[in-house]
């Protein structure tokens, strides 16, 4: 306990970062994280001596539902060097996830993620971090911030038609959309999953423009394919990116949709029964390599990827077509 | 042993677990081939080292583990005696349960199969809907994929 600073070092730590009104006059610290909830906005948590602040509970946003509050997740300064990280701190929840009629067991592992973040370490497609136990062994994860918005938001926020896009932009996104799965193959080759593979899992870092991948916490329990689920996350991001978004089959219909006298069930995704695959009969100007990548992931699909590999081979021939 | 014998030998191997599939295979073979002279049947089960991050803590994971082999070794026992009850000879039926790590469970019963001399690998039949077996595998389409110098059954 005697590497614990005084509150009066603590504030004039903080003083350097944050301007005076926001120092705050005392602090409550923790070095036990095991009750993540008591760890609050202007508390500071010190690991293997060294003090972050906490900010805020970072917020999961997606699809447009309510932001959940992460109490496990916070936002913190590091007190040494003034630099923004995530502090991700242990939660395990385990729970049965269900896609389309599929149902199977999902959990949390902090553990995976410590291991996942040494092996990335300086990998530019990956958030970067590392892992330090508190004094009751919990392992808690120190991320470094990426500044930069998801790779959802970037491509629903084009202000263009489709059309514009997939000559102009796509071609880019598609690159660098390749490096991404070749970081997964990266995880594959080193019998690692992600195990939330998302578009909003990506963000585009605004220093550098790459992708890179965000939270490994994730795991399933996995079948027969043990890396069937990362690449069904893959393909449904690349239907998303060659679409410039979700295709819905209720929008479709709203628009009275010329292509709707063509599709049929073989065209849509093997699981999202709503969401459209097979791009071409709505955008005729789609390659044909591209398409026929994005139908091993419909319903009419004979047959599916089964490794990062083969995935990447096809995108190879995507790309040189663009 | 010639070729042709190494494919047609007698030796059977059953890989189960605790679905009704595999009781399903376990019955087929009783039924078929109880009271025949000559086979021999091995059910195997291989237990999948559960993954470490599954669990919070070692011990969570040895309790687990302990406790699944324990149900494990009676289901295996049941089956052997379901066997001896269609007419197998007790002599000719053994059990065999082990634990490995399995990235893919077909692969580890195919690597029994390499190990032991059996002309037949007897599977039952998951009855994965389409795209679950797209999404997660089945072991039974690789196990038949991959299956070389032996026959298998896969037991609806």
């Amino acid at each position: 306990m005697s590497n614990i600073p005084s509150q009066e070092t603590l504030r004039q730590m903080v003083s350097r970062w944050l301007p005076p009104h926001r120092v705050p006059q005392r602090f409550r610290i923790h070095t036990d994280t095991t009750d993540f909830v008591r760890v609050e906005y202007d508390d500071v948590v010190i690991l293997s001596g060294r003090p972050y602040l906490i900010r805020h509970n970072a917020k999961e946003q997606r699809f447009g539902l309510d932001d959940e509050v992460k109490f496990w997740v916070k936002r913190a300064v590091d007190l040494e060097d003034g630099s923004l990280k995530i502090m991700k701190l242990v939660f395990y929840e385990r729970f049965m996830s269900r896609i389309g009629d599929i149902e199977f067991e999902r959990f949390r592992s902090p553990k995976k993620e410590a291991r996942i973040l040494d092996l990335v370490s300086g990998h530019k497609n990956f958030m970067h971090g590392y892992s330090i136990q508190d004094e009751k062994g919990n392992l808690v994860r120190i991320l470094d911030f990426i500044k930069g918005k998801s790779l959802a938001a970037h491509v629903e926020n084009m202000a263009m038609d489709h059309e514009a896009y997939y000559h102009e932009c796509f071609p880019e996104i598609l690159g660098h959309f390749f490096e991404c799965v070749q970081s997964i193959r990266f995880l594959h080759e080193n019998g690692e999953r992600h195990g939330d593979l998302r578009r909003d899992h990506i963000l585009i870092d605004r220093e550098t423009g790459d992708y890179r991948w965000i939270d490994f916490d994730f795991n399933y329990k996995h079948r027969e394919n043990i890396y069937g689920f990362d690449l069904f996350g893959l393909g449904n991001i690349l239907v998303f990116l060659a679409g410039m978004g979700d295709v819905l089959l209720p929008d479709l219909r709203r628009e009275a949709h010329p292509c709707l006298n063509t599709l049929s069930d073989a065209d849509l995704n093997i699981i999202f029964n709503h969401r459209v695959v097979n791009l071409k009969k709505v955008y005729p100007y789609i390659s044909e390599p591209l398409n026929r990548t994005l139908m091993h992931f419909s319903k009419g699909a004979n047959w599916f990827y089964e490794n990062t590999v083969q995935l990447l081979d096809d995108l190879e021939e995507v790309k040189n077509d663009h | 042993m010639t070729e042709e014998e190494k494919i047609f030998n007698k030796n059977i191997l059953i890989a189960v677990d605790e679905s009704d599939n595999a009781r399903r295979a376990v019955s087929y073979v009783g039924q078929l081939l109880g009271g025949l002279p000559g086979f021999k049947v091995t059910i195997l089960h291989v237990v999948p080292e559960p993954e470490a991050d599954y669990f919070p803590t070692s011990t969570q994971k040895e309790e687990w583990l302990n406790q699944y082999i324990l149900r494990m070794d009676a289901l295996l026992e049941d089956y052997r005696r379901l066997l001896i009850n269609k007419g197998f000879d007790p002599k000719g039926v053994a059990v065999r349960s082990m634990l490995r790590y399995c990235p893919s469970m077909a692969a580890c019963i195919l690597s029994q199969r390499d190990e032991g001399e059996y002309g037949t690998i007897v599977v039952g039949r998951q009855g994965l809907s389409r795209s679950e077996e797209f999404l997660f595998g089945s072991i039974s389409s690789k196990v038949v994929n991959h299956a070389r110098n032996c026959t298998v059954w896969v037991v609806e």
